[in-house]
């Protein structure tokens, strides 16, 4: 009898994930713990193992197929076994069944001919009911300029599949100049600046521009999994809030002097790692408590602020950014917000995050001070209200007693969205964080 | 006193009345003020009373010259008496049918002149008004360069030479632009000797060099006095220098038609973003202030009528909700002097400046069949077509020649759909029709 291979649940806010890569074609011999697939959630990329020694009798989705947690995947048994009552959906795949496996190059030129809408109805269908739409088709969507909303689809389930779309009116008209180079491979936005929304060439030119590069010097780079998301949260970010950035810094010496004294304590108290970051994150979980509006959430119909700070703070992996979250981090002590950090930071950097700790976050910090950057612009991790920026310690003269001084300053970046934060509020804020920054020791306090 | 509107709309020419007009049919409370007449500079000291003037001009010269196809007219005479009741009983015609219009689609009017206060309220002899939306749509007025004579009593602008009661014996036209060489050839076809004294090297800016070059040689009665500056207004003509000489003409009547200045008496104190050419827009017609928008000439874009009504339907459709934008490239223009000239899109000078190459066809009117039998071989004319060297779409049209602002709608169309030489050349034309000298200039492209 064959086993199932499940797409496994990956903590408890992930409804799919996509396969990025299959490692065995059918027909290939696998065993137990073999890796079979490349999947990726949200933020993260996980390997799936055979269950059981065998042979891969069907895969039953494509890559780049969004399938949902714990549907099969995929059958391993003995070779000629009968696996169609496994497919999601109740045989859909029966056709691919008949397909005997293909070469990888063979397989390859067959995805690019037909639509990837094999997969089958249960895979497709979203959290809402309503059937999905494949990538391929998604993508040929943008680039003929069809409308999705409305369109029937003729795939399993109703999921709508390349060939809808191709066989879709564009929902808005194209110019016969504009429609020759969208062959030659220019990607048209969904409406143009010609008459009645009509896409002209100069569109065009706008959203791709012409390909006068030889090929073997370029390399493409799809936009899919975390950079994927990442472009789709930041872009919707910035089109949806009103983001306002204030600049500020904060007398660093303390914190610097501080860091100093941890780096130089006993090794058995534990205080070697605290970094600047770490303080920056304490002293913020503690102000944000003071200043509610600040530690909250802006939805269409409501302001939601929360009383325990659940703390974001920006990673840079090699997947991308990502946004780990201490929680109650505002309960947690200094050594106790560091040592959290860092494991979630590995965790994003090690690919192996559990993505309910990227998510619930009520206000967000990004340090690009190590990379010597003295000021910018944090973009909202919406729909929190608020993310402060961490530049590097720069010196700032400053009247002293006897005359001007220069004095290490860490510079503040923050950004707060105007429809929930007004601007002398954010800047309160600000002050407030850069004043504790200055009296590190007496922030331990709190 | 205060009343509340869905729109109020400064100004009933061709840009205000449409956008009232347009409002109104959709359901709107609109409030249209004018100070002076419905209509606008257009109906009333413009496109509509030049145009009555120039068709008896045409009769005239037509009863002069017919005796070629066989028509012997004796004693052809021209009564500026009658031809001034002419106009006049067209322009009352338009009014009348304007504010028929605005009853129609139960647009309010008010007569007075309209200021715009810094809280957007809007005061109209002592009345305050407001608004959820405003369309400034003032027009522009004729400048008058501080010239010394240019006040003299033999000085006139636009307006005024509609309302002199005998035709002068020689006339000055200060301007080669499109109001003054219009005007020159309504006078000279009348019989008045004029002069038309430009300060650039060419009349008419807006027209390809080739055309313009062959206006000028085409208006036969009219002296040219090109590169050259006026120095004087006297009662007895205009002094000017042209390439280092003092010149003068002799005239009893001066046209100052130099140029035209937005009308923004009443909007200065309102926080509007006002450049030096008019009151800044974007594409669509917002002004820097919520809620209030700018049409026609008072934005200094592009001071013509048929722009002003697109600019103001524009204006109307953004405050309902309706994506719309103002596009530029293929705004049409004409001159109805005799011959009259048309064009639309890009003259050669202005693609070689954008660095975007063409190829170019020109065809002669003799060629076609239409206007070789009503015109002759004789009567200049001539069609130009500006075509993208690469994409082979149709960049401008240039058309020299009598119906050329019947025709140039066409080009427009085609200009604006972004229509290829190949796709042009599959459109019936009706035969004989002068329009064919666009298709035919379009198969002469290689």
């Amino acid at each position: 009898m064959a086993t199932e291979i499940l797409m496994p649940r990956q903590g408890n806010s992930v409804e799919s994930c996509v396969i990025l890569e299959w490692r065995k074609n059918e027909g290939d011999q696998v065993k137990t713990g073999e890796i079979v697939c490349e999947v990726e959630t949200d933020k993260a990329t996980f390997e799936i193992e055979s269950p059981a020694d065998g042979v891969l009798l069907k895969r039953f989705f494509e890559e780049g197929d969004d399938v949902p947690v714990l549907t099969v995947i995929a059958a391993v048994g003995e070779a000629g076994e009968d696996v169609s009552a496994m497919a999601p959906g109740g045989g859909a795949s029966a056709e691919k069944k008949e397909a005997p496996a293909a070469a990888k190059t063979e397989k390859q030129e067959k995805k690019d001919e037909t639509p990837a809408s094999s997969a089958p109805a249960a895979g497709t269908v979203s959290a809402e009911g309503r059937a999905g739409v494949s990538p391929r088709a998604r993508k040929t969507a943008a680039e003929k300029g069809v409308n999705l909303d409305g369109l029937t689809g003729s795939g399993p389930g109703g999921r709508v599949i390349e060939r809808d779309v191709l066989a879709a009116e564009p929902s808005v008209s194209v110019s016969p100049a504009a429609r020759a180079a969208m062959v030659a491979g220019m990607v048209a936005p969904a409406r143009g600046s010609g008459i009645g929304g009509r896409i002209l060439s100069a569109d065009l030119a706008a959203s791709a521009a012409p390909r006068t590069v030889a090929a073997e010097e370029t390399r493409e780079i799809p936009v899919k999994g975390v950079r994927k998301l990442i472009a789709e949260r930041m872009h919707a970010s910035l089109q949806n809030t009103a983001q306002l950035t204030m600049n500020s810094s904060a007398d660093a010496r303390e914190l610097q002097a501080y860091r100093a004294q941890c780096k130089a304590a006993p090794e058995e108290m534990g205080m070697a790692g605290i970094t600047l970051n770490d303080m920056v994150l304490f002293v913020v979980s503690r102000v944000l408590l003071r200043y509610p509006y600040m530690n909250a959430e802006m939805h269409p119909d409501k302001i939601v602020e929360y009383g325990s700070v659940n703390l974001g703070f920006a990673v840079d992996t090699e997947r991308g950014l990502m946004v780990p979250v201490i929680r109650n981090a505002d309960r947690l002590s200094l050594k106790a917000i560091s040592a959290e950090a860092k494991r979630l930071g590995k965790a994003c950097i090690d690919g192996n995050i559990n993505p309910d700790e990227l998510a619930g976050g009520t206000f967000t910090i990004t340090n690009l001070g190590a990379l010597g950057v003295e000021s910018f612009t944090p973009v909202l991790n919406a729909p929190q209200v608020g993310i402060l920026g961490v530049n590097g310690i720069e010196l700032k003269p400053v009247q002293g007693k006897e005359g001007v001084e220069f004095v290490p300053h860490m510079g503040l970046s923050l950004t707060i969205d105007h429809r929930a934060v007004d601007g002398a509020p954010g800047a309160r804020f600000l002050q407030a964080v850069a004043k504790e920054l200055a009296n590190f020791r007496l922030a331990l306090a709190d | 006193m205060s009343s509340e509107f869905d729109l109020i709309v400064i100004g009933a020419g061709p840009g205000g009345y449409i956008a009232a007009e347009r409002a109104g049919g959709a359901g709107k409370k609109v409030l249209l003020i004018e100070k002076e007449e419905m209509g606008g500079e257009c109906t009333n000291w413009g496109c509509i009373p030049t145009k009555s003037l120039l068709a008896g001009a045409k009769h005239y010269v037509h009863a002069r010259e017919s005796e070629r196809f066989g028509v012997t007219v004796s004693g052809a005479k021209y009564d500026l008496k009658t031809a001034m009741a002419w106009k006049q009983e067209t322009i009352e015609t338009l009014r009348a049918g304007i504010a028929f219009l605005m009853k129609k689609n139960k647009v309010e009017v008010v007569k007075g002149t309209a200021v715009l206060n810094p809280d957007r309220s809007v005061r109209v002899n002592d009345v305050l008004y407001s608004a959820k939306n405003i369309i400034i749509a003032s027009g522009s007025s004729a400048a008058v360069p501080p010239i010394p004579g240019a006040d003299g009593k033999n000085v006139v602008t636009n307006r005024g030479i509609l309302s002199i009661e005998a035709l002068p014996r020689k006339l000055a036209v200060i301007g080669g632009g499109v109001i003054g060489v219009e005007f020159a050839s309504y006078f000279s076809a009348v019989g008045v000797e004029v002069t038309v004294i430009e300060m650039m090297d060419e009349i008419l800016p807006l027209m390809d060099g080739d055309f313009a070059r062959a206006m000028r040689k085409a208006l036969k009665g009219i002296n040219f006095a090109t590169s050259a500056k006026v120095t004087k207004i006297t009662p007895k003509g205009v002094d000017y220098e042209k390439a280092g000489k003092t010149e003068s003409v002799e005239a009893d009547l001066v046209l100052m038609s130099v140029g035209r200045r937005p009308n923004l008496e009443g909007f200065t104190e309102a926080g509007l973003d006002i450049s030096r050419t008019g009151i800044r827009v974007d594409e669509k017609m917002r002004t820097n202030l919520p809620g209030v928008f700018a049409v026609g000439d008072v934005t200094g874009t592009s001071l013509l009528a048929h722009s002003a009504s697109r600019m103001g339907e524009v204006a109307v459709n953004t405050i309902l909700g309706k994506e719309d934008r103002m596009r530029y490239h293929a705004i049409p223009w004409a001159v109805y002097t005799l011959p009259e000239a048309a064009g639309c899109g890009l003259t050669e000078k202005e693609a070689a400046d954008k660095g975007i190459p063409v190829k170019t066809a020109t065809v002669q009117m003799r060629a076609n069949g239409r206007f070789l039998a009503e015109h002759g071989k004789r009567e200049p004319g001539m069609c130009k077509v500006l075509v993208h060297a690469k994409k082979n779409t149709l960049l401008g049209v240039h058309i020299m020649g009598a119906t050329a602002s019947e025709i140039i709608p066409a080009a427009a169309a085609m200009i604006e759909a972004e229509l290829r030489t190949d796709e042009i050349r599959e459109i019936i034309f009706p035969h004989p029709a002068v329009a064919e000298v666009l298709r035919d200039a379009v198969w002469e492209i290689e």
